[in-house]
């Protein structure tokens, strides 16, 4: 690989880039299906390719070939080049980057088992395992169950000398069971909807999920909530649990603290944001129970790496802390607009793709109460499992929220189950009335494998840790 | 290679095949995209790639291998991968590969050579007119443009072998203001036949119009859809509805029969369509049927591929996607039928509603009931007295498609084409609603 980037970045140079990186990338997925008690599809996949940044009359370019071999990836990076030039025509701002070290090394996802060395038959068989767990209620009118596995080896080089090596490994799994009836339709998932959990692990990540153990329970759920009472209306105290702060976190606080968003890049496609450079460092953002922070450091989370997809190295940053707002995710390019240092924030969805602004593993951090003690000290509300709806707008304010159930709780003791709750607010204020976080005990990090940004799309895989936490006074409703 | 030389490569793979039966899809996608944002561009990018999926079929196991890149070896490496896949797959009622009777004339098909042949510059140069016009009216200009090319080849050893080479050029722009935006688009096989002057003029028009918008309260408001907006609604009740496998698995709004919408709403799939970017056939290499799926407000037809029409006892309309899957069939040609009421003479019918540009983020709440909820972005206006009066804030709806589908008062005999969130074009009329409700 080493010898294929310098091939590339000699040729961008010599057709006049003034600054060059390259991502050589193979990946390797596996997806494996089950469907109301067949295998409904095994899917293994095998990508490989390079993609060329350009720095050329001081605008970028890029291009990107499968074909390895010297004259297509030679000409791809001259092709680069030449974008970067027809660009350069309409700017009259050149690119700047912040400074960041040259760096060689190499990376690897610590596991305890490689899930390729696991054989197919023994994924297929936990989950038929799975599918059979679910399959006692007839009500379950659609079960399914999923494992997938990644494995990315990464080549980046740079024309300022970083060589960068590594190789991630993804493990992923889950189940959904889907109980119907004549006016009605539920489905419950574990241990997170669409479609899998996943983290940076070996094969030992998917059997510490313990898929068939809670498959039969899942499915019950389902079924009962075909007749379950519809969710309490009003405002009032929401418990939301840790998948479903998880999101809450991603929407509300990782998609508005992403730099090239505030700086306008995204304006036309995925949005802007709220927080704007002026409330740095003053910004009520939340309660002072609320402190997130970017941790591509944090094991196992989708957002763990040795270096992001331009070399900077994986680190730690806090976004909000007690409460106020600190930092921003960012880029060589945009943390040099802002004054600062990149914090190792660019992504690429495989080498095809430009590396732009994405959530590493953003993570609220763990407080002292828990779960147990959050319902005890509830008067009325409702507690929140497992997302089944998202949307908020494009500044990352107005959000509402469904999920796939709630158990309403009254003087301090979860009562009965209820369906089709939705919540919804504006974020500075959910925040603001987070009186409670659970502590290290319930704390866990799950992914988000479908992420979408950028045009063209990419779906990036991102990692969230956090807790069951107490928002009051929230609007709270039924789906109609 | 174009599409003869595609299927040369994948009658050579089916000579690999020892026993069983096999499907080959090639694809060489060719994709460049510049992209724009406060009047420059700051992303400009190209792609060339080549996907093999071979499917195998033996013993009632199915097996899918998928390779990106990997030169000459590819071919040998997906059918390898599917092998291993077929191994473990358990013996089901798989359904067979469709035969060569389904397959049909490669045609019509979106092709521009204009598309094909655009170069970096071509499209700086596109983006410009846009860049220009917003500098000239001191707003900024953000976008993307970009052009594809996709050469597509189906071999089975059924006998079945189709292929076409397709292009798309689609150009999406926002302008933004001190206090407020504006959002337009244009999509064609051919980007001669963009008008981006006239995207220029509409997105700058709309963000001058749309400075310092004011809250209205939440409520339930008569409403002018605009077609970005009804491409959002019916985008979703495709994915939620218009498939064989959601009325199978009792997931679908669809009563076959039952009229649930107003008598102007007629929603058709058409492939063929020259609007559409049509294309011949599905992922299974079968041909695509027009579907009329909702006919003057009544549920008339779902979509099909192999598995769901086999078991309805039907044959496939042409809808799949790369089999196996969970998802079942899809609509990727939606039209909704024009009505007779020019759009510019829509407003005036309103005593008091909203305008709406655009929506954004929708999502599903409740798919049986076709439940979304979404915000409005870059130009919602209020109407009062049939004249549109001022901006206002962008507001949080939640509704029932299929309710507001049947309080249609109107339907624009206009349309315009615009891409879904799933990037399959939509050719969507303005519509005057009833009632719509937004929530905050």
């Amino acid at each position: 690989m080493r010898q294929l980037s310098e091939r590339a970045l000699d040729a961008a140079s010599a057709a006049g880039a003034s600054y060059a990186d390259c991502r050589v990338i193979n990946r390797t997925v596996q997806r494996i299906t089950v469907k109301n008690g067949v295998v409904a599809s095994v899917e293994l996949s095998e990508d490989e390719g390079i993609g060329i940044r350009v720095i050329a009359g001081g605008a970028w370019g890029f291009a990107g070939v499968d074909d390895l071999g010297t004259a297509a990836v030679e000409e791809a990076a001259r092709h680069a080049v030449r974008i970067a030039r027809a660009s350069a025509r309409v700017n009259r701002t050149p690119v700047r980057l912040a400074p960041a070290p040259a760096l060689v090394g190499e990376f690897r996802t610590p596991v305890v088992r490689d899930p390729f060395g696991v054989s197919l038959d023994d994924k297929v068989n936990l989950l038929m395992r799975t599918d059979e767990a679910m399959s006692a209620l007839p009500q379950i009118r659609v079960r399914e169950c999923s494992l997938e596995f990644v494995r990315e080896i990464r080549h980046f080089a740079n024309s300022e000398g970083s060589v960068l090596d590594q190789t991630i490994i993804e493990s992923g799994g889950g189940l959904d069971a889907t109980a119907t009836s004549d006016d009605e339709v539920q489905t419950r998932s574990f241990p997170n909807s669409f479609g899998r959990h996943q983290i940076c692990s070996g094969w030992e990540g998917v059997e510490a999920f313990d898929l068939p153990g809670n498959a039969g329970r899942i499915a019950e759920e389902a079924v009962a909530l075909l007749t379950a009472a519809p969710c309490p209306e009003g405002r009032m105290t929401v418990i939301l649990d840790a998948t479903q702060a998880a999101l809450q976190v991603h929407e509300s606080c990782g998609h508005p603290t992403e730099l090239d968003r505030v700086l306008g890049h995204e304006a036309a496609y995925a949005g802007t944001s709220f927080l704007t450079p002026d409330l740095l460092g003053t910004f009520r953002y939340g309660s002072e129970q609320v402190t997130m922070t970017a941790d591509s450091t944090r094991a196992p989370g989708l957002g763990t790496f040795g270096w992001d997809d331009e070399g900077v190295a994986a680190q730690r940053s806090v976004l909000i802390d007690q409460g106020i707002f600190t930092g921003y995710l960012s880029s060589r390019e945009t943390a040099a607009a802002i004054g600062q240092l990149s914090n190792g924030c660019m992504r690429a969805d495989g080498w095809s793709r430009l590396p732009i602004i994405r959530m590493t593993n953003i993570n609220l951090e763990p407080g002292t109460s828990s779960l147990e003690e959050m319902i005890a000290t509830t008067e009325h509300g409702v507690y929140l499992e497992t997302n089944r709806s998202w949307s908020i707008d494009d500044r990352r304010l107005n959000f509402q929220f469904g999920t796939q159930n709630g158990w309403e709780i009254v003087d301090g003791r979860r009562t009965r189950l209820v369906r089709n709750p939705i919540y919804s607010g504006q974020t500075p204020e959910f925040w603001g009335s987070c009186d409670a976080v659970a502590g290290p005990a319930e704390w866990r990090m799950f992914g988000v494998v479908n992420c979408g940004k950028g045009q063209p799309s990419q779906l990036m895989h991102v990692g969230h840790g956090a807790a069951p936490c107490r928002f009051r006074n929230v609007r709270v409703e039924p789906a109609r | 290679m174009n599409g003869d030389e595609l299927l040369a490569l994948g009658d050579h793979a089916l000579t690999a095949l020892a026993h069983g039966e096999a499907e080959v899809i090639i694809a060489d996608s060719r994709s460049e995209l510049t992209r724009f944002a406060g009047n420059e561009i700051h992303q400009s990018v190209a792609e060339r790639s080549r996907h093999i999926r071979v499917r195998l079929i033996d013993g009632g196991r199915i097996g899918v291998g998928e390779v990106r890149g990997h030169g000459d070896g590819a071919v040998a490496l997906a059918f390898a991968a599917a092998e291993e896949s077929r191994r473990v797959t358990t013996e089901s009622d798989v359904s067979p590969l469709p035969s060569a009777a389904q397959g049909g004339a490669d045609e019509p098909v979106a092709f521009a050579a204009a598309t094909d042949a655009a170069t970096p510059r071509d499209r700086a140069d596109l983006v410009s007119v846009i860049t220009d016009a917003a500098a000239r009216n001191d707003v900024n200009a953000y976008g993307a443009l970009s052009t594809t090319t996709t050469t597509t080849a189906i071999v089975t050893s059924s006998g079945l072998r189709r292929s076409a080479t397709s292009t798309q050029a689609s150009l999406v722009a926002v302008a933004r203001g001190a206090d407020g935006g504006g959002y337009a688009s244009r999509h064609s096989a051919d980007i001669a036949a963009l008008d981006v002057p006239g995207l220029a003029s509409e997105v700058v028009d709309t963000c001058r119009r749309n400075q310092g918008a004011t809250p209205v309260d939440p409520g339930d408001y008569e409403v002018i859809l605009s077609p970005y907006a009804v491409t959002d609604l019916l985008e979703h009740l495709a994915w939620g509805g218009f498939s064989a496998l959601a009325v199978q698995e009792h997931r679908s709004f669809m009563r076959m029969g039952e009229h649930l919408m107003s008598d102007a709403v007629t929603i058709r799939d058409d492939a063929r369509a020259a609007e559409i970017f049509p294309f011949p056939f599905d992922d299974e290499g079968v041909s695509t049927r027009p579907v009329t799926l909702i006919d003057h407000g009544v549920c008339a037809a779902v979509v099909y591929d192999t598995p769901t029409a086999l078991h309805d006892g039907v044959t496939s309309t042409g809808h799949s996607l790369p089999q196996p899957n969970t998802w079942g069939p899809l609509p990727r040609h939606l039209a909704m039928d024009a009505g007779v009421t020019p759009s510019g003479e829509m407003v005036a019918s309103v005593s008091r509603g909203l305008y709406i540009t655009r929506f954004w983020y929708v999502r599903d709440v409740h798919p049986l009931r076709t439940v979304i909820t979404g915000m409005t972005r870059e130009g919602t206006f209020l109407i009062e007295r049939g004249e549109i009066t001022r901006p206002v804030k962008d507001l949080r709806f939640t509704q029932s498609i299929v309710d507001a589908l049947a309080d249609v008062l109107q339907v624009s005999r206009e349309r315009r084409l615009e891409l879904g969130e799933g990037e399959s074009g939509v050719l969507s009329p303005w519509l005057h609603i009833g009632r719509f409700s937004f929530t905050s």
